[in-house]
């Protein structure tokens, strides 16, 4: 942490971080907001939105609160919500569980062995998404599993177990492992060694791995059309609809900053969590 | 895709004159053939490039996000309302389409395009039921009604093995015509009709589904789907391909169902207004129009079509509707934003309970 106190390295350090700023502006903030604008509108006749000023006073122009008074009328779209964030939650401790040892045993190999998994793991990417949930129907048809919840789990997590893996191993390859000797000459056993040292410190490693399996999985729509049985519907499946079927942009965006709301909520526990963690260790 | 991308190649590789000939093409997925597309290109001396969509919605969507430089779109008539309501159309020039008149008139001055200002019909889909005949016949089920889907008396022999459209207004539209209603139907108490029908039907269904099904009744998973009916001629050709031990057979419900039929337009974005006619005109051509019919399973409006299309799809009431079964098909019309609204609401609610 040497911050740069003179006047040139501020402008340097500027200079560095104009261009995410003014992408996450652009690419995030700008249409966060007309998101939240499209919210308070009325939808089009056609999809869309109705114009702000109607014509002939049909009663549809200016803003409303209409989208979420119908977010709030009925059950079922926070049983969809709840729904989604057990699924998210149940993806990221099964990809974390299956992606630790993992990572801990490429984090441990020879280095040339290291590069060769790594490249193991990214491989999957080489084809299509949609081709790789469609051989799942190939091998859990036969399973009689395809068409049922845990279908939609797998497929899930099959998808996601990249994301964790690699930010776990950037995170366990950086331990320097004098540390584990200096704990083993201190006559802790390999199970403390792993609980007291390795663990703590892989914890950021953690959380953002956990962090880019949980999100997405709240957005995914893909996997529970394909693999899902009569009702398994998540909240991305929620919103696709309103832009596509219903042709319903106001709702759609209602919907969707109910779920980034409901993220950040989510985000902001966990770090809360790890704070805590940290502060405990 | 990676076609397009090496054509764009060949244009530009081709020079600039050649490069300026390209026809813009977007089209539903599997809706044309490789060898009609490369005999119109052969015709016209120009390329065409084809763009694809999956659903009506999606099609309406990328357009109304700004999507240009399409010359021809190929939406089904509800579309086509929209498309024409938004002023994203241009009108056609009848002159330049000399065989207009191949066209079947019971197809033609349709209720979203009346006088045919700005579309012509490309082909036909039915809404139907697409089934395994050894199992349906072995279990003794009738394959002739909605019952076969909606039943619980001949679910319970089918549990885990129907699949039906994830489609809000086809399911909808299926479960009121079983009821003996319009699929235009508005009536609340109707509404909640059809909604006690699926959910009692529900818990025998496998999935909701609007793709994976054509595999799942080819290789024997899924016994009853429902389904257009081009996808099911697909998976009869495929089972029949594959030598499965088991034949694939389709049948339009006797109490009516969804009739989609796809027209050609220009979309006011499109730059090559002489090509997309002469496209249109190529396609209106009996022996073009043919293909359609003997490769893809689609109902064919073209009168002329007809000596060219293979004998038994000719002849197949599923894919060419008679005079009296016609009657009982109704296009789907699209709600206004409440009804829309409302729908989403309990469709919802169908896939929650």
């Amino acid at each position: 942490m040497n911050r740069p106190t003179d006047r040139a390295g501020i402008r340097a350090r500027r200079a560095v971080s104009l261009p995410p700023l003014l992408f996450l502006l652009a690419f995030f903030a700008l249409p966060a907001l007309i998101m939240v604008g499209a919210s308070f509108r009325h939808p089009g006749e056609f999809g869309g939105l109705a114009p702000l000023l109607a014509a002939g006073g049909a009663g549809d122009g200016g803003l409303t609160l209409e989208a979420y008074r119908f977010f709030v009328s009925d059950t079922v779209f926070v049983e969809i919500f709840a729904r989604s964030f057990a699924v998210a939650l149940a993806t990221t401790l099964i990809c974390l569980t299956l992606a630790y040892p993992l990572a801990l045993l490429i984090a441990r190999s020879p280095r040339r062995r290291r590069d060769v998994m790594v490249l193991l793991v990214i491989l999957p990417f080489a084809s299509n998404f949609l081709i790789r949930v469609y051989a799942w129907i190939m091998i859990l048809g036969p399973l009689n599993l395809l068409y049922t919840p845990v279908a939609v789990i797998v497929g899930m997590v099959y998808v996601h177990l990249p994301f964790v893996i690699l930010p776990l191993y950037t995170n366990l390859e950086k331990h320097d492992p004098v540390l584990l000797d200096a704990a083993q000459d201190l006559g802790a056993s390999t199970w403390q060694r792993f609980w007291r040292v390795t663990f703590p410190l892989s914890l950021p490693g953690v959380f953002s791995g956990g962090a880019l399996v949980f999100i997405p999985v709240l957005g995914m729509f893909a996997i529970p059309e394909l693999l899902g049985g009569t009702g398994d519907i998540l909240v991305g499946n929620l919103i696709k609809e309103q832009f596509l079927e219903s042709r319903d942009w106001p709702f759609g965006s209602t919907l969707s900053i109910m779920l980034t709301f409901a993220v950040l909520a989510a985000a902001w526990a966990m770090t809360r969590l790890a704070r805590g963690r940290r502060g405990a260790v | 895709m990676r076609r397009a991308i090496a054509l764009s190649l060949a244009a530009a590789v081709a020079g600039p004159a050649a490069a300026a000939d390209v026809l813009h093409l977007y089209n539903w997925n599997n809706y044309i053939t490789e060898a009609t597309i490369r005999r119109f290109e052969a015709r016209c001396g120009c390329r065409v490039k084809q763009d694809y969509y999956s659903d009506n919605e999606e099609l309406l969507a990328k357009l109304e996000a700004g999507a240009t430089g399409y010359d021809i779109l190929v939406p089904s008539g509800n579309a086509v309302e929209t498309l024409i309501r938004q002023a994203a159309l241009k009108p056609l020039d009848r002159a330049l389409l000399p065989h207009l008149g191949n066209l079947r008139a019971e197809y033609m001055d349709a209720w979203y395009d009346r006088g045919n200002r700005y579309s012509v019909p490309y082909a036909y889909s039915i809404t139907l039921i697409g089934y395994n005949v050894d199992r349906i016949r072995a279990l003794g089920l009738p394959a002739d009604s909605w019952a076969l889907i909606f039943e619980p008396r001949h679910l319970e022999k089918l549990k885990g093995r129907v699949t039906v459209l994830n489609s809000q207004r086809e399911l909808l539209g299926a479960a009121m015509r079983y009821l003996g209603y319009s699929v235009q139907e508005r009536d609340p108490a109707r509404w909640e009709a059809a909604k006690r029908l699926i959910l009692a039907a529900k818990p025998y269904w496998a999935a909701f589904s609007n793709s994976t099904y054509i595999k799942d009744l080819a290789i024997g998973n899924i016994w009853v789907a429902h389904g257009y009916s081009n996808d099911m001629f697909r998976a009869r050709e495929d089972a029949r391909a594959a030598a499965r031990p088991f034949a694939i057979d389709f049948f339009t419900p006797k109490e009516g169902a969804v009739l989609g039929v796809d027209s050609m337009v220009l979309h006011k974005g499109g730059r090559r207004v002489d090509l997309a006619h002469r496209f249109i005109d190529f396609m209106l051509e009996g022996e073009n129009a043919a293909t359609l019919s003997n490769q893809i399973g689609a109902g064919n409006p073209n009168r002329a079509a007809l000596p060219h299309i293979r004998p038994d799809i000719a002849a197949n009431p599923h894919i060419f509707p008679g005079a009296a079964a016609l009657a009982r098909l109704e296009m789907v019309r699209d709600f206004d934003p409440r009804t829309r609204r409302a729908l989403s609401r309990m469709w919802t609610e169908i896939k929650v309970r």
